[in-house]
């Protein structure tokens, strides 16, 4: 290799370099400070379309139930009663959402949670409570780097592994049950997975401070920016502001909600905040997006796709605890096809299944919606035989307005 | 040979030319005319209107204006079905055959057959085996061939469909030294035996010189030379490519090396110790000081992009070490990073930006701890200065850093890519083809910021198939031919015509003086 630096190319060389930055007319001067927001975008089917659907079923079932003379569809029992329903759907729908994110897919959800209710159930007279549910929890997440390794070491397809890994852990299951039912008998564990699950926590003080700080902060923004300068998220502060302050006077601030519903919010809050503002977050949605280029950029890829098979496991493990001890036992065939329902709000949600885009909000939306529909089907004794087929269409249909909806923006 | 007793072309272009609806103007008006039983070499650097020229006469673009004659007929081509109802059949550079179909299944995949095995396409395959003199298993799965063995199942399926010219872009761009020879083989066959019009479009000159019977060269847009190859060398052929072209990087300027003095130190800031890719690079050692410019001369799969992603440690099978400032540099892109290597990748959209993402999120991607409260929480008001910053310094055209990379074009994209690398402290650039497909005065931006990058004492390693650019902003040329560095020349001691025939003959490494003209 040559010793000296040489000089350039003698034709090349022509004028003078100037310091700085590549000399350009000042074309962009003084850019806006904040971005111009498309409220056609923000308000577009394609984004807000599980939210437009959950309000006008909730309509039409509350219009109906009013027509037909049963109680109130809108009391507070029987909407904390729907949100109690789809808490563990709701839970796994998250997780699901993060790992459909990731670029990945988890069809093992249902059987690591049954099988985290079993080993609960199983050891809990033994170990006592948390101890078990450590255990369940430690072997979910187990299952979880087990997947995600597969995948990603063995660079097997997702959906074969996971679905190999889904009849394999029901199998587990059947072996470590024998078959039968497990349920437990002490009652210290019985009081303890009864506080546990069924426990409620009056929510109306937490909501009416919710309600003032989201009202002020959006009050202080729309102050300081004024009204044309409002960003979806001083907007919905506001709305949300304004609901929450309703709710609790209406309630006169008597909110018992149900434990799983707490944690749901809770699991759904902090993945949101992480996926929304962190680096973390930032880094999933680009690994999602474009692996090739987060892995040049720097990004350890592999590692972000295990954290979410091992959050998604874990997650599904939580909601095995939740389930065995809503039941206090469990059946081999517990949670049997919950994956589908699972997979089926994250969907609705808008998630999409190549990777890259996805929001956790939008999935428990949609499990909401998924149980609105089964509760409003029993509430008017429509009777169970039409359930499947409706879902079934509504969920093509979210599919579809995505779709189109994606397309239309691409060629505009 | 060469001669033919038909009087008509059984192609004939007139002034064709081609505009696309941006604005960009590919062909100014082209003639052409390829006989049958004769080899056209078609040649020209990148963004010379190749590409466009084979789009036209495949089908797939439509020309704005002039005339294609066709066995003496005036036609318009206007889709890939009625090129090949004429005679006109493309064999593309990257061969779009179905690896999990078997050969045979390929070779008539266009054919509407009613049963998939068919004993008729039988016979014509041991039909087209006998012509072209080239046997191969017909049952087996494409995918189980060698691409040279694929480049030979994509002519059998030109054949097939009774073609009489056969265009054929790049066919031994990534092919081995026997691959290739059969190739060779199997064209003069077809031009000679069969009567077939064979349209070669190549970068390698010795091929050109050996194969084709006459050789007509683009540059801009326009055809600069039309020769039989019998009055030409290798030499006027690459003077033909270079042409007048270095006023294009006169305009930018820059006596960059004015400040060298001060910004070129003596220590090295990257050292490569027998760096190689087993089966793809040849052990290279190489050390890179600060402030300087490393061009890297070589064409399409000469390994050029290996040796840059072995040096950023995104390629798990390399050897060897990595040093910056003396120091090892961990092997994987993450340990890279944060070294201070940043890699720009050739292909922008594959492999360099997220689509969904905005110019601000692509571009503080890689250095997003540096402006996020306890490097976990991203201002966004700082990431969104950054794309601003971004905007500004490279002049990316975009309204604002909300823009989503896709919806850039070719250029500004690119930008961003670079962009992504500008804001963490990064001592050395690696540039694979970050001129490729854009348009001058995006290149020109490019290329004035790999030299005020150097003149702040950055190292820039520039990889591009243009080699005018190499000599505009390199201070070292390297030049690499399958997987070997085979020659290294100082800038000002070199040119492109030389450049072009290290990285595209087959001649010795060391070339006479003459050579250099």
């Amino acid at each position: 290799m040559s010793d000296t630096l040489s000089q350039p190319h003698p034709k090349a060389i022509k004028g003078s370099i100037m310091s700085g930055t590549v000399a350009v007319p000042d074309a962009q001067a003084a850019p806006a400070k904040h971005p111009t927001v498309d409220w056609g975008e923000v308000f577009s089917l394609r984004e807000m379309g599980v939210y437009y659907a959950l309000i006008l079923l909730i309509n039409i079932l509350s219009l109906v139930t009013l027509y037909l003379g049963h109680p109130n569809y809108l009391s507070t029992a029987n909407i904390t009663n729907v949100m109690y329903q789809s808490s563990l759907t709701g839970i796994m729908a998250v997780a699901m959402t993060v790992i459909l994110i990731s670029g990945n897919f988890d069809l093992s959800v249902a059987s690591v949670a049954a099988l985290a209710a079993a080993v609960f159930t199983g050891y809990a007279d033994l170990i006592g409570f948390w101890s078990a549910m450590a255990l369940a929890l430690t072997i979910a997440v187990c299952v979880g780097l087990l997947n995600g390794a597969i995948v990603e070491f063995l660079g097997i397809n997702a959906f074969i592994v996971t679905l190999g890994t889904l009849t394999a852990i029901r199998g587990i299951v059947l072996i470590f049950t024998d078959g039968h039912s497990l349920s437990a008998q002490s009652p210290a564990v019985v009081n303890a997975m009864t506080a546990f699950e069924s426990g409620r926590v009056n929510l109306g003080y937490a909501v009416l401070a919710a309600g003032v700080l989201a009202l002020g902060f959006g009050i202080m923004k729309v102050v300081r920016g004024g009204l044309a300068n409002m960003t979806p998220s001083t907007l919905a502060a506001l709305l949300g502001g304004a609901a929450a302050l309703v709710l609790s006077w209406r309630t006169g601030l008597k909110l018992p909600v149900p434990n799983p519903v707490i944690y749901m919010l809770l699991f759904c809050g902090i993945v949101w905040y992480v996926l929304t503002f962190t680096v973390v977050g930032r880094r999933l949605y680009a690994v999602g997006g474009n692996a090739e280029a987060a892995r040049l950029s720097g990004i350890n890829v592999v590692k972000y796709r295990l954290m979410a098979f091992v959050l998604c496991s874990g997650a599904a493990g939580f909601a095995g605890v939740l389930f065995a001890s809503r039941l206090h036992s469990i059946n081999p065939a517990g949670l049997q096809g919950a994956e589908l329902t699972v997979i089926a709000s994250a969907i609705l949600g808008g998630t999409s299944l190549y990777g890259g885009a996805g929001s956790v909000t939008k999935a428990v939306a949609g499990a909401l919606l998924l149980y609105s529909l089964t509760n409003g089907f029993n509430i008017l004794n429509l009777g169970a035989n039409y359930q499947g087929l409706i879902e079934g269409i509504v969920v093509i249909a979210a599919a579809a307005i995505y779709t189109v909806g994606d397309n239309r923006k691409k060629k505009s | 040979m060469g001669t033919t007793s038909e009087d008509i072309p059984l192609l004939r272009l007139d002034r064709v030319a081609k505009e696309y609806p941006n604005g960009t103007v590919a062909l100014r008006g082209v003639d052409l005319s390829v006989r049958r039983g004769s080899v056209q070499g078609l040649l020209g650097a990148n963004g010379a209107g190749k590409s466009t020229l084979i789009k036209i006469l495949a089908g797939s673009h439509q020309a704005s204006s002039g005339q294609i004659h066709w066995r003496g007929e005036p036609v318009r081509i206007t889709s890939p079905k009625h090129a090949n109802a004429l005679g006109i059949a493309t064999i593309h550079q990257h061969i779009p055959l179905v690896p999990t179909l078997s050969v045979i299944e390929n070779v008539f995949l266009g054919h509407d057959h009613v049963w998939r095995h068919d004993r008729s396409m039988r016979v014509q395959f041991d039909a087209l085996c006998e012509r072209v003199g080239y046997w191969v298993e017909a049952d087996i799965l494409v995918s189980e061939l060698s691409i040279g063995q694929r480049q030979m199942v994509a002519i059998f399926q030109a054949l097939g469909t009774g073609a009489d010219l056969i265009v054929m872009d790049e066919p031994t761009a990534s092919l081995a030294a026997h691959e290739r020879e059969l190739v060779y083989q199997t064209v003069r066959r077809l031009s000679q035996i069969e009567n077939k019009a064979i349209l070669f479009v190549s970068h390698f000159l010795d091929e050109i010189v050996a194969l084709t019977d006459c050789v007509t060269v683009l540059r801009d847009g326009q055809a600069v030379m039309r020769a039989d190859t019998c009055d030409l060398d290798e030499d006027k052929i690459a003077e033909a490519i270079v042409g007048k072209q270095i006023a294009a990087l006169e305009k930018i300027g820059g006596d960059q090396f004015a400040s060298s003095g001060t910004a070129v130190n003596r220590t090295p800031l990257l050292e490569l110790r027998e760096l190689a890719v087993p089966g793809k690079i040849e052990p290279v050692s190489l050390s890179v000081r600060r402030g300087e410019v490393i061009g890297i001369a070589g064409l399409l799969g000469s390994g050029r992009s290996e040796l840059l992603h072995a040096i950023f440690g995104a390629d798990g099978e390399a050897t060897g070490s990595v040093l910056l400032e003396g120091q090892p540099v961990g092997r994987s892109p993450g340990a890279a990073v944060r070294a201070g290597i940043g890699l720009v990748p050739e292909d922008r959209m594959a492999q360099g930006l997220i689509p969904g993402f905005s110019i601000w999120r692509n571009t503080t991607l890689p250095a997003l701890g540096g402006i996020s409260t306890l490097g976990w929480i991203p201002m966004r008001e700082r990431e969104r200065e950054r794309g601003y910053e971004a905007i500004r310094r490279l002049a990316i055209k975009a309204p604002d850093p909300d823009a989503l990379v896709t919806e850039l074009s070719g250029g500004n994209a690119q930008k961003v890519t670079i962009a992504k690398w500008l804001f963490s402290g990064v001592r050395l650039f690696l540039l694979d083809e970050p001129t490729a497909g854009i348009d001058i005065g995006a290149k020109t931006d490019i290329l004035l910021l790999v030299r005020q990058l150097a003149a702040e004492g950055m190292s820039v390693i520039i990889v591009s198939s243009d080699f005018d650019d190499l000599l505009a902003v390199a201070n070292r040329i390297l030049v690499i031919r399958d997987g070997r560095c085979v020659a290294e020349r100082l800038t000002h001691e070199t040119s492109e015509h030389e450049l072009l025939l290290l990285a595209g003959g087959k001649s010795a490494p060391d070339l006479p003086k003459e050579a250099q003209a």
